[in-house]
Parts: structure tokens; C-alpha cells; sequence
């Protein structure tokens, strides 16, 4: 009998320890506030880093604050108490509302929070015993009155095995962590205007249509007027937020740290989500700075001018001026100052030209680098056909006119000094695939300025390229140091050729890139034909007049058909290459339609539809942070599940309709058909994480283990 | 085009003009403290401008809020009062709290918490309008505003580094306060005259 006593008599102290340990832990209640202490797994391992939070459920009218109070109030305050060697980083934030009671305003939180911080498990801890997480958790929680509060909450999670499983732990983890601020999608700075600050964020202006309210929080106290309204004034795709510098302004020099919330919608179906903002005052820098700046960068851009001539594309047809003024200018130093111009001329007017398209192209929002252009396979496609026209006539298979100054191209050709002219511009042309490695930086800084900058910029780069032969032109002393004319013109004309076919073979290799294996053949079979015209020109040129215009046709028949193949033969690959490979590259979602939907449910297929529209900020970033993760990727991939995006940036009433099933007039809406054809679709949170995805689209059987 | 350009910079003109215009209206350290009057415990009218030729403390209070508890159970404030009398420096008490709320209270109310904890300030000033409160932009209790005796105002600002409720951080908080009055007496300017102040919201009517 005292056996079984002492045993029953064990068990219950050991019953009762458990229960107290259980009651003194991860729950604490005071009157406006429940707290529990939440983590990201059931159990550690040695090593592992880990998320714990501490969720505030909060009363009706009653809120608790954030890192910056605001006006009055207090930040919540999280002290860990963790065995030796474990460490505990700062409280993350999720994004605060704005509490406004008469004129005082605050940044905190309502309803729920829960208070993110990371641990680190030792690695010295051993298997088998636990890992205890102690919290000291201080608030203070106020409606009209304000109540300091004191828990104390504690957890303990099992230690296991390297390698073993986890689990899950709470949900409420990965609901933290998508009311976490993200980083802004937008380019983000700041001015200084009279005595406000301005907040410039670009990009955003495009979506304004569907912007509720947007907030700036200072993660410093007094950066800015707490309570002060922040002004929205939309200038072009910009939005600029005005900000009342507070009771602490920003100190010179200083960067302006805090939270972007944004609101998109209103009433109940409005997402409001945090962008992260660290930014420094733009203004502050000295204006002898910026124009130290400036003239450090037009310098460059004049340099890298100078240094384009030596580039593979751009020697040969420089070299092409160069013959000409070797041959002419000894006898007519006037007529080749002026072609010197005239050159000059057509290069700036063609830098002048991208300047502006550029600023326009900058204007309209598009997020664009130098070499913009190299984006279209078509003018990718073009360039490589004038590259080897060019080369083509300096390997003397067909010459326009006969003067060595018309061999450039058939604009170039052209004599007089709109020839010299169209030579700049061809310059300019074949020079742009070269500038990019050797001008990043200066044309970089140049994208990031006003137009005018911009501008200084572009034209001190054309002003380089176009120095040495504006220099030999009109430097008489310098002409007398040019070689004497003879045959090596010729010979050196010709090996000219060959680094212009390289710059081709350079060219079609990018359109292969771009639009694929088929272009190849386009490409290459245009250049069959542009050859064949060219040498149909040359032996037509002296012969009778019906020959020489049977020739001529036929050379233009060629030309356009290489131009039109060309046009053709490369826009439409461009949709095909993208649907082969969807499987392959980045592509790795399909389009939306409903009968792709019926197929793949009629085999049972898990399905993952993304409703998105490219005007819906929350989509977007959405996207990025969650929906393009490689965890997300693979996820799909390996669940065999298909992705299809249904876009509705243009109205589309199948996806209207589709929204109208699911509750939604709007937006983003995620939709999970888990494998089986008579599987129920789940609904996705509006705000993803990763893990959120991850979880959602989990196997069941891993979903059920927990 | 150029005349939208004009029209934009005129209104934004506009904007900031009038946001100077009230950053103006704000207490500003070393601009004139805004002037007021307002009933006192005593049932007598003070009226601030009656007060040139003093140095004046403004103290925002509300007996129940725990942070204004913090410094008086401490004794926190009674010494800074002690002190401030003893420079010859008017210490004013403002009750913002409008009548219902928190903190509202009537003049013999306010003459017996006081002695009951000891506390000595020159007056009791009652706000429950919120005029005065709104005229400092006063949004915590305790919140403190320093005016010299031109008029100017030389601190605004909390009473310590350390926003807590726990008396234990009084110890090891830095006295804004009582820095300013050794600054005072020594006749420097206030090192630390704008400082963040915590605590409880002042309960205004709306």
C-alpha cells in the first residue's frame, strides 16, 4: 500500500508542477489585455533560430503602442529571459495605426497585436531536455485612461535532434509576420521645402486610383508632427507626402527611418500594408556638392566619349572619316573643318534624341536603364543588319558613290555634309551597345537626375565620342602628323570589315537570347539576303540602265523581304518561345482561363490562381515578396501544383464573375484547389507570406500532423 | 502646361505658408509663450501676463494617471517644486481634463490632494476646455513648459530620459527639470530644451 501511496503521491506533484508551470506560462489576462507567448516551432534544435512573439488580444476602444508612441503613451516593452547562450533580437513591428483622441495622436495597435522577436538556441543544448523562453512583457494600454501593465509569461520547447522535425508551431506566427512592414517597392526620398519635409515616392502616382490613405510613422519620436495632416500631391507618377517636422527634427545630414503605411481601397474590403522607409534628406548635401557631382560626371561621360572611338563597332566607321580627311583635307582645310561639324553635329543631335526619349520614356513611368533599347529584339535585329551592311561595304562587296568617305552605310553614304552628319548618327548607333559596361556609372547618375542633368550628361558623352575628329578636322598641325594616303587605306578599310561581322555574330546572339533558337535563322537568312542584294547592286551599278534598275529592285525586293522576315520572323516566335517555356524558365505560371481551370479540376490536378491586376499595389508586392520566392516555387513544384495568373489590369468580366463567387468585387484574390476533383478551394489572406503559401498549399497529410 | 507649373507652385506656395503660420501658432523654445488665463483652485483668475518679471513653470497634471502617481509617490515632484520656490520661480499646475474625464477635479479637491501629497505649487490652474492645454499643444501628464521672466519660452518637454511607470527608473532617469532650474540659477541657457515628453494623454473633451 505505501508503494502505490508514494507512487499515486508522485504522480500527483508531478501533476501539479505541470499544471502550475502550465498556469504561471504562455498566458497572462489583465483586464484590458491577454497576452500569450507564441512560437514559430513545437520544438528546437541545437542552433536553430526561432520566432517567438507575444500577442496582445486588447479590448474594445483600449489600444497598446508602438515604437514611437506618438504624441503620449508608452512602447510596449518585451524583456527575454533565455538559458545561457541563447539571445533574443529586437521586438518586430508590426505596421501601427494612427489613434487620434482630440488633438493628441498616437501610433499603436487595437483588437490584436502580436510582438515578433527572434532567438537563438545555443548550439551546446542538449537533445532530450528543454529549451524554457521566458518573457517579462510591460505595457501600457489605453482608451481614455491609460493602465501600466506587467506579465510575466513563460514557454518551454522540447529540444530534439538536429535534423528531426519541428512542427509548426502557432499560426499566429505567420499572421505576425505578414503585418510586418516590407521593403518599399517604390524608389523612396526626401526633399526639403520651406519648413516641411517632402516625401517623394515614386512609382506609386500610377496607383492612385486605388489608394485610401497613405500615412508616414517616424520610427523616431518628434521626426515629424504626429498629428500633423501629411498633405498627397500626385506629380506625374510620383506621390509627394508632406511632412510637418515635429518637437525633434530630423538633424542635418540625418536619414528619416519609418513606416509607409498605404491603404488600398476603403470600408471593409481596404488592405493597408507597411513599406519600410529609410531615407536620406537629398536637400542636405551642399549645392557646390551637386554640382561637383555634376561636373565630375560630365567629365567621365567625356571621357568614356573619347574612349567609345576605340570600341570594335565604332573604330571602323570612325576610321572611315579618318580615310576621308587623310585624303581630303590637304587640299581643302575649310570643307573638312566643316564636315568635322557636321559629324559633330549628328552625334549630338542622335544623343540629344535618346536624352529625350529617355526623359519621356522616364516620365511614363517605365523603369528603364541605358541601352533601353536593346530591349526590343526588333532594334537588336536591326543593328546586327546594319553591322554587317557596314561591313559588307567595307569589304568592298558593294560601294555607294565612290568616294571613301560615302563607304560608312547608306546613309552615311551620302556625300556632302549631311553624310558626315548621318555618319555621327551612325556612330551614335553602333557606339550604344558598347557604352553601357564603360558609362554605367556616369549615365547611371544621369538616369537618377532631372531632365536637365540628364541631358548635360548625354551630351558630354556624345561630345567625347565626337572630340578626336572634330579635333583632327580642325587642327591643321594635327592632319600633318596623319600617314601619307596610299594602299594600306585600302587594306586597313577591309580588316575593318571583320570586327563589324563580330559585332553582328555579337547582336544575333542577344536576339537569340531574347526571342529565342528561331531567330537565328531570321536573322542569319536576312543577312543572306542583304548580302545578295549587295552584291546585285555592285554588278548592276556600271552595267546598262535596265539592267541597273533590274538590279536595284531585285536588291530592294531582298532588303525589304530581310526587313519584313526579320519583323515577322521575330515578333511571333516572341509569344510562342514564351509558352514553351513555361516549363523551363522563369515562367512559371500559365494565364488564366476558366476552360484551363475545368481541365485541370476535371484530372484532379491542384490548382494555385493568383487574381492580380497591375495597377493593385497589395498584388504586386504580394508577388514579390511571396508569390516569386523560390520556397514558393518549389512548393509548387513539388506539390505538382499548376499556377495560373488571372490578370484583370484590363476588365475582364470571366474574372469579375469568378470574384463575385468568392465574395471579392476586387483584387487581390488566391485561390488554392487542393488535388481531387471534388476538393474544395481554399481562400488565401489578402497579405502573403511565403510560409503563408507554403502552409496553405502543404500536403495534407504534413497539415495533419501537427 | 507653364500655367498648370505656376498653378501647382502657387498652391504649394500656399500650403507651406500656411503650415508655417501654424508650426507659428505652436509654443516654440525661445519664442513668446502664448499667454493665457484660467481659474484657480483659489477661485481667483491668473493671468500669465500678470506673471512678467517671473521665471514660471507649467506643470500639466492628472492625479489618477499612473505616470503622474509615479513622480508624486516618489516625491519626484514635490522636490523639483521645493526647489523652483526656492529660485523664486512660479509653479503653476494645469488640470486640462475636461469635466467626466479622468483627472477633473474642483478647486477643494484640488487644494486637499495637494496637501495630502505634500505638493507645493504656486497655483492650481483649471483648463477644463482645453484652451490652455491646446494653446501649449500640451498632449501628456506630466508635461512641463519653462517661461522666462520676458515671456519667452525656454523648455518644453517631459520630466525625465526614462518614459516608464516604474518609480524604480526615477533613480537612474536624467531630471530634465531639475537640470533646468541648476542652469536657471546659474544664469545659462537650458542645454536640453526640447525633450520628448511621456505619459498619459491629456483627457480633453474632444
Amino acid at each position: 500500500m505505501s508503494v502505490n501511496r508514494v507512487i499515486s503521491a508522485g504522480m500527483i506533484f508531478l501533476l501539479l508542477g505541470c499544471f502550475q508551470a502550465q498556469a504561471s506560462s504562455f498566458e497572462a489576462a489583465t483586464g484590458q489585455v491577454k497576452a500569450q507567448l507564441v512560437a514559430s516551432v513545437d520544438a528546437v534544435r541545437p542552433g536553430d533560430e526561432i520566432l517567438v512573439g507575444v500577442q496582445q488580444r486588447i479590448i474594445p476602444h483600449w489600444h497598446t503602442y508602438w515604437k514611437n508612441p506618438g504624441d503620449s503613451g508608452l512602447a510596449t516593452r518585451i524583456d527575454y529571459e533565455l538559458p545561457a547562450g541563447a539571445t533574443a533580437g529586437e521586438i518586430q513591428w508590426p505596421t501601427p495605426e494612427r489613434i487620434t483622441t482630440g488633438p493628441v495622436t498616437n501610433y499603436g495597435y487595437s483588437n490584436q497585436v502580436t510582438l515578433l522577436s527572434t532567438l537563438k538556441v545555443p548550439d551546446n543544448i542538449a537533445a532530450g531536455g528543454v529549451f524554457p523562453v521566458k518573457a517579462k512583457v510591460k505595457w501600457l494600454v489605453c482608451e481614455e485612461e491609460c493602465i501600466p501593465q506587467e506579465v510575466d509569461l513563460a514557454l518551454e520547447l522540447p529540444v530534439v535532434l538536429p535534423g528531426a522535425d519541428v512542427g509548426r508551431g502557432s499560426p499566429l506566427i505567420e499572421t505576425a509576420r505578414a503585418g510586418l512592414p516590407v521593403a518599399s517597392p517604390w524608389p523612396v526620398s526626401l526633399a526639403h521645402r520651406d519648413n516641411a519635409l517632402v516625401l517623394k515616392i515614386k512609382g506609386l502616382g500610377q496607383q492612385s486610383a486605388s489608394i485610401g490613405n497613405i500615412w508616414f510613422f517616424p520610427d523616431d519620436w518628434g521626426r515629424v508632427a504626429h498629428g500633423a495632416d501629411q498633405p498627397r500631391h500626385i506629380e506625374g507618377d510620383t506621390v509627394e507626402l508632406q511632412l510637418k517636422p515635429g518637437d525633434a527634427p530630423l538633424p542635418p545630414g540625418a536619414k528619416l527611418a519609418g513606416v509607409l503605411v498605404v491603404t488600398e481601397g476603403s470600408g471593409s474590403g481596404s488592405v493597408a500594408r507597411g513599406y519600410v522607409v529609410d531615407v536620406a534628406d537629398s536637400d542636405t548635401a551642399p549645392k557646390a556638392e551637386s554640382e561637383l557631382v555634376l561636373a565630375s560626371a560630365m567629365l567621365l561621360a567625356l571621357l568614356g566619349g573619347v574612349i567609345l572611338n576605340l570600341m570594335p563597332c565604332v573604330f571602323p566607321v570612325l576610321s572611315i572619316k579618318a580615310l576621308a580627311l587623310i585624303k581630303h583635307a590637304r587640299h581643302e582645310p575649310r570643307q573638312t573643318r566643316l564636315h568635322g561639324l557636321a559629324y559633330t553635329l549628328g552625334i549630338l543631335a542622335s544623343f540629344l534624341l535618346l536624352g529625350v526619349i529617355l526623359i519621356a520614356l522616364k516620365a511614363g513611368g517605365a523603369e528603364i536603364g541605358w541601352g533601353f533599347q536593346f530591349q526590343s529584339p526588333l532594334f537588336v535585329l536591326a543593328v546586327a543588319y546594319l553591322m554587317f551592311t557596314v561591313g559588307l561595304s567595307l569589304s568592298g562587296v558593294f560601294s555607294i558613290g565612290s568616294s571613301v568617305a560615302g563607304v560608312g552605310s547608306k546613309l552615311a553614304g551620302r556625300s556632302g555634309y549631311s553624310g558626315s552628319f548621318f555618319t555621327g548618327v551612325l556612330a551614335t548607333v553602333v557606339a550604344t551597345p558598347c557604352t553601357a559596361p564603360f558609362m554605367g556609372a556616369a549615365v547611371g547618375f544621369a538616369l537618377s537626375q532631372p531632365p536637365v542633368v540628364l541631358l548635360a550628361v548625354f551630351l558630354s558623352l556624345g561630345l567625347g565620342l565626337a572630340l578626336p575628329y572634330l579635333l583632327l578636322s580642325n587642327w591643321p598641325s594635327l592632319q600633318r602628323r596623319l600617314p601619307k594616303p596610299g594602299v594600306w587605306m585600302d587594306r586597313l578599310k577591309q580588316g575593318m570589315a571583320f570586327p563589324m561581322y563580330a559585332a553582328a555574330v555579337w547582336l544575333v546572339w542577344v536576339l537569340a537570347q531574347q526571342s529565342g533558337i528561331n531567330s537565328i535563322v531570321v536573322a542569319l537568312g536576312g543577312m543572306v539576303a542583304i548580302a545578295f542584294a549587295a552584291w546585285l547592286y555592285e554588278i548592276t551599278k556600271y552595267s546598262a540602265k535596265t539592267a541597273q534598275r533590274t538590279g536595284l529592285g531585285f536588291s530592294a525586293l531582298l532588303l525589304s523581304a530581310a526587313l519584313f522576315g526579320g519583323y515577322f520572323g521575330v515578333q511571333t516566335p516572341a509569344s510562342a518561345v514564351a509558352a514553351t517555356n513555361a516549363e523551363t524558365a522563369n515562367t512559371y505560371w500559365q494565364p488564366y482561363t476558366p476552360a484551363r481551370l475545368k481541365e485541370l479540376r476535371d484530372q484532379g490536378k491542384p490548382v494555385f490562381i493568383n487574381f492580380t491586376a497591375a495597377w493593385c499595389i497589395s498584388c504586386l508586392v504580394n508577388e514579390k515578396v511571396a508569390l516569386s520566392q523560390d520556397a514558393v516555387i518549389d512548393a509548387f513544384k513539388h506539390g505538382g501544383i499548376t499556377y495560373l495568373k488571372g490578370d484583370w489590369t484590363n476588365r475582364d468580366p470571366e474574372i469579375t464573375r469568378i470574384l463575385a463567387e468568392f465574395g471579392r468585387s476586387g483584387v487581390p484574390l488566391y485561390l488554392y484547389y487542393p488535388a481531387g476533383n471534388s476538393a474544395r478551394p481554399v481562400i488565401l489572406p489578402q497579405i502573403l507570406t511565403p510560409e503563408i503559401v507554403t502552409q496553405a498549399v502543404a500536403p495534407p497529410d504534413l497539415a495533419v500532423k501537427q | 502646361m507653364l500655367a498648370n507649373r505656376f498653378s501647382q507652385s502657387v498652391l504649394a506656395g500656399f500650403i507651406f505658408a500656411f503650415a508655417a503660420a501654424t508650426a507659428q501658432a505652436e509654443p516654440v523654445v525661445n519664442q513668446p509663450a502664448p499667454v493665457f488665463s484660467g481659474a484657480t483652485a483659489d477661485g481667483t483668475t491668473l493671468n500669465l501676463a500678470d506673471l512678467k518679471g517671473k521665471t514660471v513653470i507649467l506643470e500639466w497634471t492628472n492625479h489618477e494617471c499612473p505616470f503622474v502617481k509615479k513622480h508624486y509617490e516618489s516625491g519626484n515632484i514635490q522636490s523639483l517644486q521645493k526647489q523652483a520656490a526656492e529660485q523664486g520661480i512660479v509653479w503653476l499646475q494645469v488640470i486640462s481634463s475636461a469635466p467626466g474625464k479622468q483627472g477633473h477635479v474642483d478647486g477643494e479637491t484640488a487644494k486637499k490632494l495637494n496637501s495630502d501629497r505634500g505638493a507645493t505649487p504656486s497655483h492650481t490652474v483649471f483648463d477644463p476646455e482645453g484652451t490652455i492645454g491646446k494653446l501649449y499643444a500640451a498632449t501628456n501628464t506630466p508635461q512641463f513648459f519653462i517661461i522666462n521672466p520676458e515671456g519667452v519660452l525656454l523648455y518644453k518637454g517631459g520630466i525625465d530620459s526614462i518614459p516608464s511607470a516604474d518609480k524604480a527608473d526615477i533613480a537612474k532617469a536624467e531630471n530634465y527639470i531639475s537640470a533646468a532650474l541648476k542652469e536657471l540659477a546659474a544664469g545659462k541657457s537650458i542645454t536640453k530644451s526640447s525633450t520628448k515628453p511621456y505619459g498619459c494623454t491629456v483627457k480633453y473633451a474632444s
